[in-house]
């Protein structure tokens, strides 16, 4: 694995950071919602210990008795606007939440009532497909027809009875129902004060009545009966106990106002669950873009989907914490808003002399704070992503770089043993003060020693070759002195093997230094234009006469070949050159010495029919003191031969290499010589 | 390797024996040299240094110089104490004897006015060759000059009695072994010489690399006397020849 992709896996550590970061976002996302939780619940128990101190502020109806929505008892929704008389719910600005009126024979009616300061207001929707007019002059109790009645408790206790009919669908007034003692059927008046609008649709018909609060005491029974037998709802008859009116309370939705903030809603509900107030405005879904919201929501587990929806059923308040702050016990939770957005909501009782008479209600949008804090959170995310890229980027570089450094180094050491044997001691990055300086500095100092210890064995032929000569004098002169006595011929034949033994160390000596004394030829050498081809057939010749125990062929050029150089050193290379092939080539092979031109220079290729050279020696064989030769023979090999060729090639502008012939029969040595 | 007639030439030696020092720092070399030069009469005393050698030298010149290069600790000993001999005496033969072969250091020893320049791959034969050679040359000039000996091959003029040559009638001044190697080449006009005919003439056992130089040398003194000097012609592979 290259150190690109190791460090390229170590840069990948750094993405612990934006995953470092999601979780500190996660834990201080929960942190702030739980703060947020505890700061909601102090302020609702703060509003609810407040208002406990002036219940009468808070509780105008002294009925403790439990809100029953089954006995009749109906919940007067707070209405902010004055809606106009339609035949539509839709203008009251709550929504709708109605109540089914009670029916044993299957007619639905469903009810809602509101109220402003001034009026109370009912709105029903029955399902009635059939309209039955009102007659004229009519007889309620004796004619039937469809109709909306209402019993009203008065202020004063008494009770009276209303209905709303039509003949014919639009503004109607209520008809009053005055009976009697004595009399048998009741007489009918309009009270025009009283006002409804009759809406026919295909289901039924839609019924909003208009009441003032003048007529209306804390009771409230309402029956719609069909023309024919359907009826529905209650009759002070049926449920004397029922009926009672819950109001908002006046005023306390203004006391409420002096206690909240901005964007939280707070409501006072009663022990029924039932609102008495309410103060501010939830705020809604906030303006700006939901770019980072998606994720961060479903990273943080902030989405609304799954949490209890924020229930007001008939108008009384559902919910966890509503239940149990009227339980006497504070509690926030998590709700989905209208909107699908979160809210949270904190309910604290009111406790009023050791009787948890209602609870306050605070609501807030958790939106605003989550869209905060996503932002943030996606900042972070996007920097620490940034920062990730940046670092894999900057480490990726360095690792480009480092190995950059360590395969300029690697390529330098690779070329240090130049083909040509010498030793370049020069490393890149050497003068660099880190490890590859360092490392680059150790190969320098290596490759020093490696070159002293190459130039010793370089130098150590013609040394020895040098220092061996004296003591040779020494024992040839010796034995040349000893000659000149008379001996006799046993004396004789032992200085005659010495001789031949000090011939053969002056041959291994000469050869030694052959090398040592080209290269101090070459330095002396003198160039001349001299003919090649010439000289490459007179030597030829010569090594017939010389070798007469091989056979040489040539192939020479027809005309004169041209060439600036020092002849004798030309002469040398060949000499070089056919000794390793006369070494290599059998007795019934041929030596092919071939001169042709090729564009710019002369080629001499010596061939022989001898063995194949291994693969792995022929970048070798031109090197100093390169020898292979397993055999042995009479002759000392030290593996300068060749490297004289290349030598003298060299000098001459050229190169030397060797190769197997194509066919397999043996090697080629070619040496080429440049004609400038 | 030819015979050649030394004791012919031995024989030549006036009765009066021949001084001969030897400077060489190498005992067991000096005293064989010393030995083979005592066999063939001459008077030879040996030297260990520069320092004592020259302060023989002060006292009385011998008739020949033997010199090693590197003296002990003087790698060059061998050529100040050349040039401080030649100082003493013009006409003193010298012959450098030195395990060094290299060209530089022959040209060297040679431009410092010694007469021969010998490797120490020479045997003690040989050198007694060269030495009687030298003692010959400076007995022949001392003689009138013998036309019998000298040779004549068109501008080349060799007198075999003093070793001497002359080209155009100009002096060519050469070494004991240049002068053999150019009378063996001009003895047989045309006739190709090879490297072990060279050296078997100029008494030497040479590489082949300095016959090469040898020649070069030779060359270049002739061509100083004449510059359009071609005589000595290269046959590569085989020798040397000489053309008229």
């Amino acid at each position: 694995m290259s150190i690109r992709l190791q460090l390229s896996g170590v840069a990948l550590t750094t993405l612990v950071l934006p995953w470092a970061g999601c979780h500190y976002a996660r834990e201080l996302e929960s942190s702030l919602r739980s703060s947020q939780e505890q700061s909601l619940l102090a302020s609702a128990s703060t509003i609810a210990n407040a208002l406990s101190a002036q219940p009468q502020r808070v509780f105008r109806n002294a009925d403790l008795r439990a809100f029953d929505a089954r006995g009749g008892d109906l919940y007067v929704h707070p209405l902010m606007n004055q809606p106009l008389l339609d035949g539509y719910q839709e203008d009251w600005g709550i929504p709708w939440d109605p109540i089914s009126l009670p029916t044993v024979n299957g007619y639905p009616v469903r009810l809602q009532a509101g109220s402003t300061e001034r009026y109370l207001y009912l709105y029903a929707e029955v399902d009635d497909a059939h309209f039955d007019p009102e007659p004229i002059d009519v007889r309620p109790d004796q004619e039937r027809f469809d109709r909306f009645e209402v019993w009203l408790e008065g202020r004063d206790g008494t009770i009276a009875n209303y209905f709303f009919a039509t003949n014919a669908p639009g503004l109607t007034a209520a008809q009053y129902v005055a009976k009697d003692q004595d009399e048998d059927t009741a007489r009918v008046r309009a009270e025009t004060r009283i006002q409804a609008y009759w809406l026919q649709t295909v289901q039924g018909y839609h019924l909003e009545a208009r009441i003032p609060l003048s007529f209306v005491g804390g009771r409230l029974w309402t029956q719609v009966r069909d023309g024919g037998k359907g009826s529905a709802g209650f009759t002070p008859e049926s449920h004397p106990a029922g009926g009672r009116l819950f109001f908002t309370t006046d005023g306390l939705d203004g006391l409420l106002d002096t206690f909240i903030r901005e964007g939280t809603r707070a409501t006072v509900i009663d022990a029924n669950a039932l609102e008495l107030g309410s103060a501010g405005q939830v705020s809604t879904q906030p303006q700006g873009s939901d770019e980072a919201g998606g994720w961060y929501r479903a990273w943080l587990e902030t989405d609304a989907s799954g949490l209890p929806p924020l229930t007001v059923a008939g108008g009384r308040f559902g919910g966890a914490s509503v239940r149990s702050a009227l339980a006497g016990e504070p509690r926030s939770e998590w709700m989905r808003g209208e909107d699908g957005s979160m809210l949270l909501a904190a309910a604290a009782p009111i406790i009023v002399d050791g009787v948890t008479r209602g609870a306050v209600v605070l609501e807030q949008n958790a939106e605003q704070m989550l869209k905060l804090r996503a932002t943030a959170f996606t900042r972070l995310i996007h920097s620490t992503v940034l920062a990730t890229a940046t670092a894999m980027i900057v480490m990726l570089l360095f690792a480009a770089w480092i190995t950059f450094r360590i395969g300029r180094l690697r390529n330098a050491a690779d070329g240090a043993l130049g083909s040509d044997g010498k030793i370049r001691l020069d490393m890149p990055e050497s003068s660099s003060s880190d490890e590859i300086g360092a490392l680059a500095r150790g190969f320098e100092r290596l490759l020093a020693r490696l070159n002293e210890h190459t130039q010793y064995l370089r130098t150590l032929g013609g040394k020895l070759s040098h220092e061996l000569r004296t003591p040779l004098t020494i024992v040839r002169s010796s034995l040349d002195n000893l000659e000149s006595h008379d001996l006799h011929e046993e004396q004789l034949s032992y200085i005659t093997r010495a001789r031949e033994g000090t011939q053969r160390l002056q041959t291994i000596l000469t050869s030694l230094g052959s090398a040592a004394r080209v290269e101090e030829s070459i330095k002396q050498a003198e160039r001349v234009n001299f003919d090649l081809r010439t000289l490459i057939a007179s030597t030829v010749g010569a090594y017939r006469d010389g070798f007469p125990d091989s056979t040489f062929r040539q192939e020479l050029p027809d005309d004169p070949c041209f060439l600036r150089g020092a002849p004798d050193l030309i002469a040398q290379l060949l000499d070089k050159l056919i000794e390793n092939a006369v070494d290599f080539c059998p007795a019934a092979g041929s030596i092919l010495i071939r001169l042709t031109r090729v564009p710019g220079s002369f080629m001499l290729e010596v061939g022989n029919d001898g063995p194949r050279i291994a693969a792995h020696v022929l970048p070798h064989l031109f090197e100093s003191l390169y020898e292979q030769r397993s055999g042995r023979d009479d002759k000392p090999h030290f593996g300068l031969g060749l490297y004289i060729v290349r030598l003298i090639a060299e000098f001459h502008g050229g190169t030397a290499r060797a190769a197997n012939r194509e066919d397999g029969g043996g090697a080629v040595f070619t040496v080429n010589l440049p004609m400038i | 390797m030819p015979r050649l007639p030394l004791n012919s030439r031995i024989g030549m030696i006036p009765l009066m024996r021949k001084n001969i020092a030897i400077v060489e720092d190498e005992l067991a070399l000096r005293e064989n040299y010393a030995a083979a030069l005592s066999r063939h009469g001459y008077q030879v005393k040996t030297y260990g240094n520069r320092q004592i050698a020259m302060q023989a030298f002060q006292v009385r010149l011998p008739d020949l110089a033997v010199i090693d290069i590197s003296l002990e600790d003087e790698a060059e000993g061998g050529f100040d104490l050349c040039r401080e001999l030649r100082a003493l005496s013009a006409e003193l033969p010298i012959i450098f004897l030195t395990a060094r072969d290299s060209e530089l250091d022959a040209v060297s020893g040679l431009r410092l006015g010694a007469d021969d320049f010998l490797t120490k791959d020479v045997s003690l034969a040989h050198l007694a060759a060269r030495v009687a050679a030298l003692f010959r040359r400076i007995d022949a000039l001392k003689r009138p000059e013998n036309a019998e000996e000298i040779l004549r091959r068109g501008s080349l003029s060799i007198d075999g009695e003093k070793m001497q040559a002359a080209w155009k009638s100009v002096p060519v001044i050469l070494s004991l072994t240049e002068f053999w190697i150019v009378h063996a080449l001009a003895r047989n006009p045309g006739h190709v010489k090879n490297r072990q005919q060279l050296m078997d003439a100029a008494n030497v056992v040479l590489d082949d690399n300095t016959i090469t130089s040898h020649i070069k040398r030779v060359r270049r003194k002739f061509q100083q006397a004449d510059s359009s000097f071609d005589a000595i012609q290269t046959v590569y592979g085989m020798g040397y020849r000489w053309v008229e």
